[in-house]
């Protein structure tokens, strides 16, 4: 069987989770609440923690990887639609991502090209990766993150030196706590792709420590979103910052280095495409895992080519502009990860609060399959 | 149409194939008939037929390849002591004996260090041709092959293709037991085990697998064997005919065993738990299993100091990604994305291109094919002139494509810059690999910008964390991941430090040393 390490997990986790958040996030955010974009941001971590625990807990009492573990809670009929309905909603995830990384860098990296070729190499890469298998996937997420994070932190720790104004950082008297909690939810909501870890967890070396990577992962989530605030309101300040769609894609334009390195937004989008690429291909998997469980499929890799069709159409027909676009992923998307990555699984998490505790010989999420002996 | 398997015709004819099954019989003369129905029309074989006892009543035959053999060692040890030595035994104190002829010979008279016994014509038939002589008695079965292999060698000298400035400069030549033996000779232990097979239906090529017994995983061992035992190919020539049956994947330009001809650099992998193969005729040994990090290592980073080893790892590794993406970059940089360009030094750029009549990716093209050829033919030409072409291709028609307006000065620049970081590169089955990969990044890079760099990086991406070697993942230590391993793939722990060795699975004895201690502490 199939088996990847937590720190593959962690990877794979991070990778659904921060690249997306790390352009979208701040801007949002700090739409709503100005100068306090950081805290915010850092408030995040509250419902991270609590999202984990509910997570870590749905593994415990779970005998059977997501989404086999609705039909146990729900019902056979009621798990079957909502295994159903995650497909769409995985493989919507995935559109959302791609459309809006291609229309982003149709936008600043070569404004003349049609978007599907762009969309067009990048299912035809995810569709490679898919195909090679789970552990495959785990091992590109490793290399991606191990050589990408750094590279992130780095950036972002140039963008401090360039010019700061440490006055910006200075809270707000006046904030709104309904905006301020709108904020928290905008900077946390994209750390719900972490509900991957409800079927990865099942392929765990060390599915006991699972709960300790979840927590890794919101730190460095946490870590990075809260590093990109700080550097676009200490370089930018908030109102000029709101004057801009992508205010972290614009630090990095101004960033100088020795009078000779300039405008590196295109090495830095560069590196970035490989970052949305783990991103879509773990939604994917997820949305080919889920369907292959869902219809009683043999394997998921072959679902890869139907979904990349499906994938292809809808990021195609998402949005016939940045505007409509960016309502989808402020607006939309928020709405739809807070009923199937937050509330559905919480609700799972009442109903197993009241279920026994598996049996000690059963295999749970967080707990191994006994060793056999002969 | 469908390829049809014809067994038959990968067997000799089928008279001869009768012949090689049979027994060897006890009428000389028989045996003398078959041998020369199997040997007919080679000139080389040599029959030599005597007769020796006290009454020269017995008949013996000796047959051998003239050229394999030394021709002194049998005339001494093997015919002088038969035809004068034996002949004196008549006297009391040596009695001739009245049985077992053959067993006296073996055990009294042959005075050579290798001798066994045959029953068939085919052993026998495979032992002269390994360069051994066999005798044949009359009145006896069997025969009895001794061991006078002798050839014209190249002898033990330094090695070309890899060359050291501090370490062992030996390599291994074309022959076999000369290549075990510098081996042996390094690893004085009795776990060191040479595992020997004959492959290849004509050629019956020696094939030696060597291992660490109490090092080498078991499984690994197991797989190899069992891989090597199911080769059935008419000739095996050289090492690179059993790489293409031993790895894992074969539909792709990266190549999943390391090879090397320094005896020093097999025992380096032979402690860290790998395999070598070697193959008689060919100066170059296989190593498996391998990694993709490994390729950047070079055998005198474990014998330079750790700290210039490790800065020496970490710009082979730079030179590693800028000779695979550096053109792609530039002709990214110049066609699609200007504004990343100072501008002081896009004007320089822009201004040496002006008279370019072709775009960037096809002046990146055309001079990385011509730096291809250049250095093709410069190993191909003989030695005395392989230089000149070189210097007179680099030079003359460099300058002269310059002048002529054909390239631009910064796209030489690039170009040579690339190829001078390719042949920093240790590994010459890497550098092959980079080689061709660059010209899919030079395309990607031309349609797409740096879009397309990123995709080609991806889809490599993909395809070598799908590779595996004997098992072993092909971009492992990165992944999976291995922080304890990263320290001696890019840069090199001090020897004291170096307490494990890397891990393999199945591997049990993972310890290289106890302390972790330098000794003066």
């Amino acid at each position: 069987m199939t088996r990847i390490s937590n720190l593959q997990i962690y990877c794979m986790l991070l990778l659904a989770t921060a690249p997306l958040a790390y352009l979208v996030t701040p801007a949002v955010v700090m739409h709503l609440v100005g100068n306090n974009a950081w805290l915010a941001v850092l408030g995040a971590i509250i419902p991270g923690s609590l999202l984990i625990y509910v997570y870590s807990y749905i593994l415990k009492k779970s005998t059977r990887p997501f989404p086999g573990m609705l039909e146990d809670c729900l019902g056979k009929v009621i798990g079957k639609i909502l295994g159903f309905s995650y497909i769409l909603v995985f493989l919507l995830g995935t559109a959302v991502t791609l459309r809006f990384f291609t229309s982003f860098i149709g936008s600043h990296i070569v404004p003349d090209t049609p978007l599907s070729v762009y969309i067009g190499f990048m299912l035809l890469t995810g569709y490679y990766a898919i195909r090679t298998g789970l552990e495959n996937m785990a091992r590109i997420s490793e290399v991606v993150i191990i050589f990408g994070t750094p590279v992130a932190f780095l950036i972002l720790l140039i963008s401090l030196a360039q010019q700061p104004d440490i006055h910006n950082l200075r809270p707000l008297l006046y904030t709104s706590y309904l905006k301020f909690s709108w904020a928290v939810y905008e900077g946390f909501f994209i750390f719900s792709n972490i509900i991957a870890v409800l079927t990865l967890a099942y392929f765990s070396i060390e599915r006991e420590k699972v709960p300790r990577t979840l927590f890794k992962v919101l730190i460095t989530y946490i870590g990075l979103l809260t590093l990109a605030a700080i550097v676009v309101i200490i370089q930018l300040g908030t109102e000029y910052a709101n004057l801009s769609a992508h205010p972290t894609f614009k630090i990095i334009r101004s960033i100088t280095v020795g009078d000779f390195i300039q405008n590196i937004d295109a090495a830095f989008i560069a590196l970035w495409i490989i970052g949305v690429f783990g991103a879509v291909i773990v939604k994917w998997f997820m949305a080919c895992y889920v369907a292959q469980q869902v219809f009683a499929l043999k394997d998921y890799r072959f679902v890869a080519a139907p979904t990349s069709l499906i994938i292809g159409f809808l990021t195609l027909k998402m949005g016939a502009g940045i505007i409509e676009l960016q309502i989808i992923i402020t607006s939309i998307i928020p709405l739809i990860y807070g009923i199937f990555y937050i509330s559905i699984p919480l609700l799972v998490f009442f109903i197993l609060l009241f279920k026994p505790n598996p049996d000690a010989g059963v295999e749970t999420g967080l707990k191994a399959p006994p060793l056999k002996t002969s | 149409m469908r390829y049809k398997r014809n067994n038959k015709r990968l067997d000799p004819p089928s008279n001869l194939r009768e012949v090689l099954a049979k027994p060897i019989s006890a009428q000389l003369q028989e045996n003398l008939d078959d041998l020369h129905l199997l040997l007919d029309r080679c000139s080389d074989a040599v029959f030599k037929e005597f007769t020796f006892g006290p009454n020269r009543e017995n008949r013996g035959l000796v047959i051998f390849f003239d050229g394999l053999v030394n021709k002194e060692q049998i005339e001494i040890n093997l015919l002088k002591s038969m035809m004068l030595e034996l002949n004196m035994r008549n006297d009391n104190s040596y009695p001739w004996p009245n049985h077992d002829i053959f067993n006296l010979v073996k055990e009294s008279i042959v005075s050579l260090a290798e001798v066994k016994t045959i029953d068939t014509l085919q052993d026998l038939c495979h032992s002269i041709s390994s360069g051994d002589t066999v005798l044949l008695i009359d009145g006896y079965n069997i025969g009895l092959v001794a061991g006078t292999r002798s050839w014209q060698t190249r002898t033990v000298g330094s090695s070309e293709n890899e060359v050291v400035v501090r370490g062992p400069r030996e390599a291994f030549t074309e022959t076999l037991r000369f290549n075990t033996a510098l081996i042996r000779r390094r690893i004085k232990s009795a776990n060191l085990k040479m595992e020997s097979f004959v492959l290849g239906r004509i050629t019956k090529t020696d094939v030696v697998l060597c291992y660490i017994d109490s090092i080498a995983p078991e499984q690994l061992i197991a797989e190899v064997k069992k891989r090597l035992e199911k080769i059935d190919i008419d000739g095996i020539l050289d090492t690179g005919y059993l790489e293409e049956f031993l790895e894992d994947n074969h539909n792709t330009i990266f190549s999943q065993m390391e090879y090397t001809e320094k005896p020093d650099r097999v025992c380096g992998h032979l402690l860290e738990g790998q395999v070598c193969i070697m193959v008689d005729g060919s100066p170059i040994a296989l190593i498996a299993p391998t990694s993709f990090p490994r390729f950047w290592i070079a055998s005198e980073d474990y014998y330079e100091r750790y700290i210039p080893a490790s800065l020496f790892r970490i710009m082979r590794f730079v030179a590693f990604l800028v000779s695979l993406m550096l053109p792609s970059l530039f002709v990214a940089a110049i066609t699609y994305h200007q504004e990343m360009i100072p501008p002081p030094l896009y004007l320089t750029i822009a201004a040496a291109r002006e008279a370019v009549p072709f775009p960037a990716y096809i002046e990146a093209f055309l001079l990385e094919a011509t730096f291809e050829m250049l250095r093709e033919a410069g190993i191909r030409l003989p030695r005395g002139i392989g230089p000149a072409i070189s210097i007179v291709g680099a030079l003359i028609i460099g300058d002269a494509a310059v002048k002529s307006g054909l390239v631009s000065t910064p796209m030489v620049v690039v170009v040579a810059f690339t190829g001078i970081s390719s042949f920093v590169i240790p590994s010459y089955n890497a550098a092959i690999v980079v080689r061709m990969a660059r010209f899919g990044f030079l395309f990607a890079a031309a349609f797409l910008g740096l879009f397309g760099v990123m995709i080609a990086l991806l889809l490599m991406l993909i395809h070598m964390s799908s590779l595996n070697s004997l098992g072993l993942p092909y971009l492992s230590p990165i992944a999976p991941f291995k922080l304890s391993e990263m320290t001696d793939i890019i840069v090199r722990r001090p020897w004291f430090k170096s307490t494990m060795r890397p891990s393999m699975k199945g591997m049990e004895n993972e310890f290289r040393q106890e302390t972790t201690d330098a000794p003066h502490k």
